[in-house]
């Protein structure tokens, strides 16, 4: 989870990046998406690659949550969590397929889509409040997501000394706020 | 000392033996000292059973000093009760209020089957240990005790996560039923000493399958092991395994 | 009974080694086809099972609990000695020898407690290497501290947690043997019998404590390692399971129980709260460096601490022993407790305590001094009591702690019956009278890591054991018995629990007429009137217990209801071998043997000597036989503390 985690984050830093363009122009965000498309190798590898970590992410992680639940056969009368944060890690199931599903409409809807009319596509996607509301809420729970993910991922790492806790513990904020904002103004941007 | 009394309602987990389920029974006690312990609480719980002529509940303890592991039920949601760093024989009713409803159930996990009302088995934390647990050293021969030098604060960190009392509450409160807290505080407690070193990768693959073979659940960094563990063991411990599995399976 | 204690020849300090050469051995070969049974995994059961499954012996281990991690050796908080002299203080081998023969008041035997002294090296070295984490000094070299009120720091510790660490050490040396399949594990198993074939010891019967099924196993060795007999008093710092009922089988089939009266009683432990108490909490006795024991002039005084004038304290220890104060040895600082409490002058709800009152050193030194010093243990007692110990004088009553008897071994540690071994606190131990803070460590691990190992290949390789599985007649007639027994323990409980009495009520009766009689301090009209009032306890349960549910199922009361049984019958040698021993000795002051200055007086002339008691048969009085304990090389003193 960890490990295609990690390759994920990264594919969004490139993402966040990539659309950042938008808060220039729509018309810089197109030339981008052209300049992209001129290497059809680059597309297909990294389209290919990150086709299949989204699908071992996905796959290993209702994978461990089944096995998960079959480690606790039998539940409680009563449920206490001790760790009040600890929810963003038990709905990590959750909010990830929600995440899915947002993918398969995002993907459809654009990558998939006339990368030379890009531009268009969006700009009409994000006439209607509806979308825009969609898109938030999923940023939103990629957050979440986020906010246990991307601490678990070096906990799993191994990444956990007192010396570098309070600079891991300010990054579990620091990164899915920054992609929330980035991702979450674009569709705003079109309002 | 205070001479407060309280009275409570039971609610136990009753299970005649592992083939048979369970339910759970309503219990009313009058009176209990508040400076009485947890399992002196079912103590007198019991007396009373017995004088009624009807089956005492089954708890195993031991030591009742909150050091050899024995003891541990989950209380109203959390394993070892509400204070923290406490096993269940060092919890005093004390901390409960008169007229509570405490639900009493056994630390829960596929790897613990139940035996008897809150008794379980934890044989499969044993089995993780016999995996690789231990400095392959026969009796006698061994070098002078100051033959090698450990830093202090090594050695305090190899006894923070040493302190481990083997309870199970960590796999009790975990939502997936892992055994990442013990398995990683014996894993940390060998990989820090320099005793350890020569069989240090070995160990951590052995024992990180053996936990997977049990049948245990998967980490999710829930941390709920660390917050009932009376021992206060850090998941630190489970961070540095997971450093010494990823080592020892893709450094080899 | 025949005593040969079977010690070597040649100089003290050459005695283990001659032994050694001597003793015979068993070809590594051949080892395989020896079976052996170890009954408890404590530090001197788990040491044992993993040294001798090393060495390639076919090992057996049972244990009571849940896993052979949780004997109750875990338990113990101080540290181990060992005679290192890493800090140049001038400890040596024979000072450590000379202190524990002395401290246990010249009631144990030189060559055994020399070579304890010896191995207690090799321990420290055994458990480092095993990765115990013991305290380290800032240079990476092993800690010590100076512990007990010894004048040498020798002891060894990890954090308040030693016991653990040490446990968890040989545990996991057993884990790896049993990985190996050269120890097979078998948990949650009590012993309930002893099988003999032809007066040597072949096997044990044992039943499954979660389905009460009972089973045979065969050896050509077992070795007890079964722990002590502190829970007879019921309150005690023992563990709930520990018990006698191991050993006392053995000595109703012929093996010799030494000094059962040598019972150590503990002075600050957490008093009594009340009648559901189930276990008494220990705290370290270095609270008396700084604490000032008193209690109220007046008897039946219950004003809260604070609203006690300082001329209405009585600082009784102060006051009764101007040199020593507060310091005086554990006994005496026991036995004064409970004077100051029978005389009705004890404090608390159950007035079964003594204040240990910090107040003056807090304005000498200052509140974090005294944090500093005591920290860990404020915070423990709090955490029982609910009262803080800068605000308030803790409370502190002595208990059962120890017991130093137990079944008679020769230097082989073999006990009166061959291929009957017994390590660890279930012997009659190298601790004579009273044993030394952290030398109970240090002797389980010794018997258990270095010597009993030496004593099986002698024993094997010097004895021609017939081949035996439990196919022989006499393990389906000890079955037999124990089956019988168990029915005869269910037999009262027929006709439900109307006027019937439950197990821990007859146990606490039991537990408070040895803590009355057969305590701190005895005297022969209180010993006298124990022993006849015993019967009648014994009588009580075996009419009137009521025990719920059968004995094919987890029953925990029928588990402490067999211990129980075992306990009412152990008692009366307890309390004959302190009726018989007529001098004030270690642990115990026996009233009519004081000093003009009321002072405990040892008796050398006619009490050097270790007390065998021989069982008889039922109803039968046990005799009493003597081994002569001689002393070449040291000479004994008489203590003083005034």
């Amino acid at each position: 989870m960890a490990g295609t985690g990690s390759c994920l984050v990264l594919f969004l830093c490139s993402h966040a990046a990539g659309n950042a363009t938008l808060f220039h122009s729509l018309r810089l965000f197109q030339a981008y998406a052209n300049q992209l498309h001129g290497h059809p190798m680059i597309i297909y590898v990294l389209s290919k690659g990150l086709f299949l970590t989204f699908a071992i992410h996905i796959i290993t992680g209702i994978l461990l949550f089944w096995q998960n639940r079959k480690a606790r056969d039998h539940k409680y009368k009563v449920q206490k969590r001790t760790v009040k944060m600890s929810q963003a890690s038990r709905t990590m199931i959750y909010s990830g397929l929600f995440i899915l599903l947002y993918l398969i409409i995002h993907t459809s809807a654009v990558s998939f889509g006339d990368h030379e009319t890009i531009g268009l596509t969006i700009s009409y996607l994000f006439s209607s409040p509806l979308v825009i509301l969609f898109y938030i809420t999923a940023f939103i729970v990629l957050a979440i997501h986020l906010s246990h993910g991307f601490w678990s991922m070096l906990q799993t790492f191994g990444v956990n000394h007192p010396k570098y806790n309070k600079l891991t513990g300010w990054l579990t904020y620091i990164v899915p706020i920054s992609f929330l904002l980035i991702f979450g103004a674009i569709p705003l941007l079109f309002i | 000392m205070t001479k407060n009394s309280i009275d409570l309602t039971l609610k136990i987990w009753r299970q005649e033996n592992s083939r048979k389920t369970g339910v759970f029974e309503t219990y009313r006690l009058k009176d209990i000292s508040t400076d009485m312990s947890f399992l002196e609480m079912l103590d007198v719980l019991n007396e009373k059973l017995t004088r009624e002529g009807r089956d005492p509940v089954a708890f195993d303890h031991d030591c009742r000093e909150g050091i050899c592991g024995t003891c541990g039920a989950v209380i109203n949601g959390v394993a070892h009760g509400p204070e923290p760093e406490t096993t269940l024989c060092q919890l005093h009713m004390r901390h409960f209020e008169n007229g509570d409803t405490l639900v009493i159930e056994p630390f829960r996990s596929r790897a613990f089957p139940v035996k008897k009302d809150l008794i379980i088995d934890r044989s499969s934390l044993d089995r993780i240990i016999q995996a690789g647990g231990y400095v392959s050293v026969n009796t006698g021969g061994t070098p002078d005790g100051n033959a090698t030098p450990i830093p202090s604060a090594t050695a305090e960190l190899a006894m923070d996560a040493a302190a481990c009392i083997g309870c199970g509450a960590c796999v009790a409160s975990c939502p997936n039923g892992a055994a990442m807290l013990f398995t990683g505080a014996k894993i940390s407690q060998l990989s820090l000493l320099p005793q350890g070193q020569p069989e240090r990768k070995e160990r951590a693959m052995a024992m990180v399958t053996a936990m997977d073979k049990e049948g245990f659940g998967n980490c999710i960094n829930a941390k709920e092991c660390e917050a009932v563990c009376p021992k206060g063991i850090s998941i630190r411990n489970i961070a540095r395994m997971n450093r010494e599995f990823v080592k020892a399976s893709f450094l080899g | 009974m025949e005593l040969t204690a079977n010690v070597p020849e040649g100089p003290l300090s050459e005695k283990w080694d001659n032994h050694r050469f001597s003793s015979k051995l068993v070809n590594p070969a051949n080892r395989r086809k020896y079976k052996i049974i170890i009954v408890g995994t404590g530090l001197a059961g788990a040491s044992a099972s993993a040294t001798l499954a090393e060495q390639g012996y076919e090992v057996s281990s049972f244990c009571i609990q849940d896993s052979p991690r949780r004997a109750h050796s875990i338990a113990a908080q101080g540290g181990i000695n060992a005679a290192k002299n890493y800090q140049n203080d001038g400890d040596s081998i024979w000072r450590l020898f000379y202190d524990t023969i002395k401290g246990g008041d010249f009631r144990s035997r030189e060559a055994n407690v020399y070579r304890l002294a010896q191995v207690s090296n090799n321990i420290i070295d055994q458990c480092v290497a095993q990765g115990v984490p013991f305290a380290r000094e800032y240079g990476g070299t092993l800690a010590n501290r100076s512990f007990g009120g010894a004048q040498v720091s020798r002891t060894f510790y990890a954090r308040g947690q030693t016991g653990q660490q040490l446990l968890l050490g040989a545990y996991s040396a057993l884990s790896r043997q049993i990985k190996a399949g050269n120890v097979t594990m078998h948990t949650r198993q009590e012993m309930m019998e002893l099988v003999l074939v032809d007066g040597v010891a072949r096997g044990i019967v044992t039943r499954d404590i979660i389905n009460g099924e009972l089973t045979t196993h065969s050896a050509d060795v077992v070795i007890l390692a079964t722990g002590g007999y502190g829970n007879a008093y019921f309150l005690s710092t023992n563990a709930m399971a520990s018990n006698v009922t191991a050993a006392w089988r053995a000595h109703k089939q012929g093996a010799g129980f030494a000094n059962p009266c040598f019972v150590q009683i503990h002075p600050t432990c957490i008093p009594v709260h009340g009648s559901y108490q189930s276990k008494l909490t220990l705290m370290s006795e270095s609270l008396r460096n700084d604490g000032r024991v008193w209690v109220p002039k007046k008897p039946g005084d219950t004003r809260p601490p604070a609203s006690i004038p300082e001329e209405e304290r009585d600082y009784y220890l102060e006051n009764k022993y101007p040199s020593f104060g507060n310091l005086v040895p554990r006994d005496v600082a026991s036995r004064n407790a409970k004077e100051q409490c029978d005389a009705g002058k004890g404090v608390g709800t159950t007035h079964l305590a003594v204040y240990l009152d910090f107040s003056e050193a807090i304005s000498r030194i200052g509140e974090a001094a005294i944090l500093k010093k005591y920290g860990n243990l404020f915070q423990m007692y709090e955490k029982i009591t609910d009262s803080n110990p800068l605000h308030e004088p803790m409370m502190i009553y002595p208990a059962v702690h120890y017991t130093m008897g137990g079944l008679w071994v020769d230097y082989n540690l073999m006990t009166t019956i061959p291929g009957l071994f017994a390590i660890g606190e279930c012997n009659f131990s190298d601790h004579g009278a009273n044993r030394l803070g952290a030398s109970a460590l240090m002797q389980g691990l010794a018997d258990g890591y270095f010597i009993v190992g030496t004593s099986i290949a002698n024993y094997l390789g010097s004895t021609k054991t017939q081949a035996v599985n439990t196919d022989h007649p006499q393990f389906a007639a000890s079955k037999k018995q124990v089956q019988e027994r168990i029915a005869r323990l269910l037999q009262s409980s027929e006709d439900g629990p109307t006027g019937k009495l439950t197990v821990d009520e007859i146990h606490k009766e039991l537990g408070l007429l040895l803590w009355d009689h057969c305590g701190m301090a005895r005297n022969k009209e209180g010993l006298e009137k124990a022993l006849a009032e015993l019967p009648a306890i014994q009588e009580k349960f075996w009419k009137n217990v009521y025990i719920p549910g059968s004995g094919e199922e987890l029953n925990q009361s029928l588990e402490r209801a067999g211990r129980l049984a075992d306990f009412l019958e152990f008692a009366e040698i307890m309390i004959r071998d302190a009726l018989a021993r007529k001098e004030s000795c270690g642990c115990h002051l026996r009233e009519e043997s004081q000093t003009e200055e009321n002072e405990a007086k040892r008796d050398d002339n006619n009490y050097s000597h270790v007390a065998v008691w021989e069982y008889q048969g039922k109803d039968k009085e046990p005799t009493l036989h003597h081994e002569k304990l001689t002393f070449e090389n040291v000479t004994p003193s008489q203590r003083s503390y005034k």
